[in-house]
């Protein structure tokens, strides 16, 4: 990835290879040179670009996607210069607003912003974006979510001590403002933010015109022109580093509002034997081309419940870096039932990849769900019994088994005479169907 | 009686209403069984009536025949393209506008007249069959997002497009899509002589609202709404309604009486780490009053303190 690769192994390297790569270098190793010597260029310099922040695990540099919960997930945010597929829910209610986070968290950050759409003007797309919420009023809007909260949560768990230290979800807002930051759904965001940020637009029904009726290489016209728009933005902005200008670099933030809609000209949506079939997955990977090699994100929208070609859904995916799905909950028969209705879909991590790296920094938990409160849009670990969903046969989602906290799903210590007062729960257990692997290994306890 | 149909004639008057009121695209999926284009007529002259232009894009049946039933009042409100009498412009007559069908829709739109604009496309499955569904798909976009043009006032223009589709004309990707672009969608259906309507409403960055209607379409193109079919076929067993409770047979004791819960609320567990447990951890010797080891020897045990190795013969 163009100037941001860390020195990995090399800590406090040669001279050389420090002097080579300081200017253009984020890296966590800081040379120690002699201050008494009064060179001030001596030793890399730790250039940080706002609203980035290197990964703890590789140094990798990464953005937040505007929502601090689904940085956590993926691994501490989005890595410069990759891809963030977002599937769309069915009816396309909750994707906008994982869209709308990412540009607002841009315009916070001062990023600048390219956002393309062929549905909406990317100027009303801007208009709506939320309004973010001040460190002072953060504290307030949070306890008043906390204060809604049933008294019986109030009963503190008595953990065993080994499984004290593992990491909880984090729901509440983080102290430090520089990296993710929290929105308020309910407001708009205010118009001079907007007017003092930068941002570029690409609006399909205005840029094509009628006359552009030839297809070249097997991209759709709506494609190429995109890749162009993009291509055009980052050399003369100097994001891929083409204009060493002495003023300080930025990231660009590119996003691509649902791609893969008949209206950008793309057939996927609308036949399995489409003409341009590869279109797509085209236009996928000379995007990610030109992502590498520059300082930019990008999140893409896609309504793939709508594409009919499934082995097009599995070529997207592999051409994506990271890959969430949105499941709402909205007409599908889970929405009656009561074991979800504290929630309004479920959120699923396809991919992450792997960066200059063999492993990926997943998450433990893998069910998820969302629920859009008021003002904030929330990711949680789920918490139900998956008992009663497959003793009625509905479709379970495929996930790892859950840690359940239900009664009737544990399987209850063997005593013949359980004591008064005595017992403690084992925070996982296994499911009724037969002790998985899984959970045996977390059951262990310590000695 | 006259109060039922009053109230009738409210109700209908609203329903239809609430569908042209949302603007955008009104897609109506019919079949073979439950056909859509009375529906659509009727819809026509809700809109004629509040005193709208028509605009009418007639391709799968005669003039004649489309204005077949509707009053004067309404016929003179209908502005008909005829593209079923001549589709390829053979007669070269020059009425025609140039670009085919969707040349004919572009105009429509281009036409700006001040006021809410209603047109009427049937059908929309006889596009698709002829161009392709992206094409479609961006006409009917530009049409219903249609930016004001300069010269005209900026108010705000309301563009309906009444589309009827047949949906077993088509697989599930041109259904798909264009459901994905309409903002009210009307599927058509019903049982034994009644007809329904399920209807979506699909309002931006909301949730979509469902409503099923059961009507008559009376000979004048008024709709009369009806009541439902009784219920006595398939009440649908809610499956939640009766839940397993799980405290039942549990071997152990989920409502503690005071007296355990202090009992319970005084025990220390094994693994959780208090002082006392440190303490205990860093100083082995003073536990040593708890754990004693009994130890029975059996017959076959050896006791010789000797190490049991030295007997083989390696």
């Amino acid at each position: 990835m163009a100037a941001v690769a860390t020195c990995g192994a090399g800590a406090g390297g040669t001279e050389s290879m420090a002097a080579a790569t300081s200017k253009s270098n984020v890296t966590s190793f800081q040379r120690r040179g002699p201050r008494a010597s009064g060179t001030d260029s001596g030793g890399p310099r730790l250039v940080s670009i706002a609203g980035t922040r290197p990964s703890v695990r590789n140094g990798q540099l990464l953005v937040s996607t505007g929502l601090p919960a689904l940085d956590q997930l993926l691994g501490g945010g989005l890595a410069v210069g990759t891809v963030l597929l977002v599937e769309e829910d069915k009816y396309s209610i909750y994707s906008p607003l994982l869209f709308k986070y990412f540009l607002a968290e841009g315009i916070i950050n001062g990023h600048t912003l390219l956002v393309a759409s062929a549905k909406e003007d990317p100027a009303d797309i801007l208009q709506e974006l939320p309004a973010p919420l001040l460190d002072d009023s953060c504290k307030k809007e949070f306890d008043e979510d906390v204060c809604n909260k049933k008294p019986e949560s109030d009963i503190k768990m008595k953990i065993a001590w080994r499984y004290q230290l593992s990491p909880k979800m984090e729901v509440g807002p983080v102290t430090s403002s520089r990296f993710g930051h929290y929105y308020d759904v309910s407001k708009r965001i205010p118009r001079e933010l907007i007017e003092t940020s930068k941002w570029h637009g690409f609006f399909l029904p205005e840029k094509m015109s009628s006359a552009d009726k030839v297809e070249c290489c097997s991209l759709t016209p709506g494609y190429m022109k995109l890749l162009h728009f993009i291509q055009n933005i980052i050399y003369e902005e100097g994001f891929d580093g083409s204009n060493p200008q002495k003023k300080q670099r930025n990231i660009l933030r590119i996003g691509i509002q649902s791609l893969g809609l008949p209206l950008w000209g793309d057939d996927v949506c609308c036949s399995e034997n489409c003409d341009s079939s590869h279109s797509l997955s085209k236009f996928l990977y000379i995007l990610r081309g030109l992502l590498r090699t520059s300082l930019s994100a990008c999140i893409i929208t896609m309504p793939t419940h709508l594409i009919q070609n499934k082995a097009i859904i599995a070529r997207v995916t592999n051409l994506s870096d990271t890959v969430v799905a949105l499941e709402s909950f909205v007409g599908s028969e889970r929405e009656t039932n009561p074991l979800y209705k504290d929630y309004h879909g479920l959120i699923h991590i396809r991919q992450i990849p792997r960066l200059n790296n063999l492993i990926c920094d997943e998450s433990d938990v893998k069910d998820l769900a969302f629920k859009l409160k008021r003002k904030l849009f929330t990711i949680e670990a789920e918490w139900t019994v998956r008992e009663r969903d497959r003793k009625k046969g509905l479709p379970l989602p495929l996930v790892h088994p859950p840690m359940a906290a239900a009664a009737s799903a544990l399987q209850p210590a063997h005593r013949p005479d359980p004591k008064p007062g005595a017992g403690y729960f084992f925070l996982v257990s296994h499911g009724v169907q037969g002790p998985s692997t899984w959970a045996i290994l977390h059951c262990t306890p310590g000695p | 009686m006259p109060s039922e149909g009053a109230a009738g004639c409210g109700r209908w008057s609203e329903m239809l209403e609430s569908l042209l009121a949302l603007g955008g695209l009104v897609l109506l999926r019919d079949s073979v069984e439950w056909e859509g284009r009375s529906f659509l007529k009727a819809l026509i002259r809700k809109a004629a009536l509040s005193g709208e232009q028509v605009r009418i894009l007639g391709c799968e049946v005669s003039e004649e025949e489309f204005r077949e039933g509707f009053d004067s009042d309404v016929n003179s409100r209908l502005v008909y393209h005829d593209l079923f009498r001549d589709p390829l412009n053979w007669s070269k007559t020059g009425e025609a506008p140039p670009g085919g069908p969707l040349g004919a829709l572009r105009a429509m739109c281009k036409r700006t007249d001040p006021g809410p604009v209603t047109i009427a496309i049937d059908s929309l499955s006889w596009l698709l069959l002829r161009q392709p569904c992206t094409t479609v798909c961006q006409v009917l976009h530009a049409l219903s997002h249609r930016t004001p043009c300069p010269g005209h006032s900026p108010a705000v223009e309301q563009v309906r497009v009444l589309g009827l589709l047949h949906e077993e004309l088509h697989g599930p990707g041109p259904v798909g899509a264009l459901s994905s672009l309409a903002q009210t969608e009307v599927t058509l259906g019903g049982t034994a002589g009644l007809d329904s309507a399920h209807i979506v409403f699909r309002r931006p960055r909301q949730r979509p609202t469902h409503q099923t209607q059961w009507f008559s379409i009376l000979p004048d193109f008024s709709l009369d709404l009806q009541e439902g079919p009784r219920l006595e076929c398939q009440p649908h067993p809610d499956p939640y309604t009766s839940p397993v409770d799980p405290t039942t047979h549990l071997t152990f004791n989920l409502r503690l009486s005071k007296k355990e819960k202090e009992a319970r609320d005084g025990l220390t567990l094994p693994f959780q780490f208090s002082s006392e447990k440190q303490q205990a951890l860093l100083r082995p010797g003073q536990g040593q009053a708890a754990s004693h080891i009994f130890y029975e020897p059996d017959a076959y045990d050896d006791l010789d303190q000797e190490d049991p190795d030295d007997d083989l013969d390696v």
